[in-house]
């Protein structure tokens, strides 16, 4: 082996005993052990395995009891009534219960939608099906930093416009959106207000939520509870507008049938009790982590910040780096675990179309990293990650014509 | 961490073990910085555009019509860079008129190359092509 070669092997990398540093917590986050402790309650035969909905014996009773239980809590994240709360299986099918449900009910009166590019694909993909249904979508353009202004939502208002659906924050950048403004001008145009909140919970604070939106999506797997469980509050304003998309047992007040999940609805009642009761400490602790990880990665020569340069969600960093692909540049990174905005990546086969809208070219966006951080983040692993990308990308660079 | 199948036997991981071995290793990637003594020549050859994802470079170290040893540099995914580093290293003691080993279509199933991608090998090939236009043969 050439031995100016040699130098650019991984060979010798340090850690590598150890597991990859998860810095993927927008992707998912790993259960919490109190969360998973309140689960395991509700599972095995000493604990409240009964169906809620069987009233007519005590173990039905006690899984009612949790489930109510729990619901107070996810609904206090949000500043909610409980009886606003509809568990849904995650934020996606909550998303597509307000999209759908609502444009259904309401065809015969008005059929133009408003949303942006940068939404998630659980935004996204509902909207394209109402559009093949005979409904209309504006799609409002975001700043650089992937943001609506409310002038821009305004102009987008029309007199037959049923429905605005505008994320919370931006999954892929950490953009904030105001979503107070959005709330006001859609309240004052007599338009719903759907928003995913699902990175803004246990991130930001969200007990004001409940005010602002008519429907909101979130889900617990985003903050340190189980997958499979989420939930959609509707607003007592927005319900006489709302249908259910599914059927066959009219749980959740009709607008969700099926088992209610004891021991998933358990974990996401402890997981937003924890955030409303740490979310606060833990977002100024990943704030102060993501600075330190951009002030590293900021050294190396060619790295672009995609997002906010300030008041963006504290826990999501994501970075273009010049010269480098993106595929060969995450699976260089054997010791660190994120995601990437490069076309072989995403199930779509296109490189990130949240960066594309932002207007970066297809090379920046497929050269993007998204390091997302959680509760267990450490220091640590801020200086490893960090380590990790620069050898990297300085390696991949080097092999470049 | 071990390796992962799918419910159907499919590996999870989705580059091969010897796409994985070569992108790790990359141990023909570089250029020469001389020719060498007496009749010692290089020739190279590039194609691609990293604005469309892929561009390849080949340098070949020749003696007369025989390749003694080859670099390369590139940008692009995990099989472009590995698929170049192991074509670096298959060059040695070739002939110029027998110089690929194979074509891509080969390479595609050796590395275990996903269709999509093989536009990518494709621009592999034309760095090679482009490095034999820049290698006159023999005066006839």
């Amino acid at each position: 082996m050439p031995a100016a070669a040699a130098a650019l092997t991984m060979a010798g990398r340090a850690h590598v005993d150890e597991r990859p540093v998860y810095l993927d917590n927008a992707a998912t986050t790993a259960v919490d052990p109190r969360v998973a402790a309140a689960m395991a309650e509700c599972l095995t035969e000493e604990g409240v395995y009964g169906n809620p909905s069987s009233s007519t014996h005590r173990y039905g009773r006690e899984a009612a009891q949790c489930v109510e239980a729990a619901r107070h809590e996810v609904a206090a994240l949000i500043g909610a009534a409980p009886d606003c709360i509809v568990f849904t299986s995650g934020a996606t099918e909550a998303s597509n219960l307000a999209l759908l449900g609502t444009a259904r009910a309401n065809a015969d009166r008005r059929r133009h939608l408003v949303s942006a590019r940068t939404e998630h694909r659980a935004t996204l993909d509902p909207l394209r099906q109402l559009e093949r249904e005979g409904f209309t979508t504006s799609w409002v353009e975001t700043d650089g930093a992937g943001r609506v202004t409310p002038a821009a939502l305004r102009a987008a208002l029309r007199p037959d416009t049923l429905l605005v659906s505008l994320m919370h924050v931006n999954n892929e950048t950490g953009a904030v959106q105001d979503i107070a403004a959005f709330g006001a001008l859609c309240r004052e145009a007599g338009v719903l207000f759907h928003c995913d909140l699902a990175q803004a919970v246990g991130k930001l604070p969200t007990t004001g939520a409940a005010a602002w939106v008519d429907f909101g999506s979130f889900t617990a797997h985003k903050i340190h509870g189980p997958k499979g469980i989420g939930a959609l509050y509707v607003s007592p304003a927005a319900r006489p507008w709302l249908r259910p998309v599914t059927f066959g047992g009219g749980q959740e007040r009709g607008l969700r049938s099926g088992t209610l999940p004891t021991h998933q609805i358990a974990g996401f009642g402890r997981a937003c009790a924890l955030a409303a009761a740490e979310g606060a400490a833990d977002a100024e602790r990943m704030a102060a982590l993501r600075a330190a990880l951009w002030e590293a990665l900021r050294q190396l020569p060619g790295v672009l910040l995609n997002g906010p340069a300030e008041g963006g969600s504290p826990a999501i960093l994501n970075l273009s780096f010049e010269g480098v692909e993106g595929e060969s540049l995450v699976t260089a990174l054997t010791d660190v675990a994120v995601s990437t905005g490069s076309a072989c990546s995403s199930a779509s086969g296109e490189p990130s179309y949240v960066l594309r809208a932002l207007g970066r070219d297809t090379g920046l966006a497929q050269s993007s990293l998204r390091f997302s951080l959680g509760r267990y983040t450490s220091r640590r692993d801020i200086e490893r990650a960090a380590d990790a990308v620069c050898r990297a990308v300085t390696r991949l660079r080097s092999v470049a014509p | 961490m071990t390796a992962a199948a799918d419910g159907y036997g499919r590996d999870l991981d989705p580059l091969s073990p010897l796409t994985r071995e070569q992108f790790t290793r990359l141990d023909r990637a570089g250029r020469f910085d001389a020719p060498g003594a007496g009749g010692v020549r290089i020739v190279s050859g590039e194609a691609g555009r990293e604005a469309l994802g892929t561009r390849v470079r080949f340098e070949l170290r020749v003696d007369g019509e025989r390749v003694l040893e080859a670099r390369f540099q590139a940008y692009g995914c995990p099989h472009t860079l590995a698929v170049a580093n192991w074509l670096a290293g298959e060059f040695a003691g070739r002939r110029r008129d027998a110089l690929l080993p194979g074509a891509p279509a080969d390479w595609a199933v050796r590395f275990e190359v996903p269709v999509p991608k093989l536009g990518r090998l494709l621009v592999v090939e034309d760095a090679l092509r482009a490095c034999l236009a820049n290698w006159p043969g023999p005066v006839q």
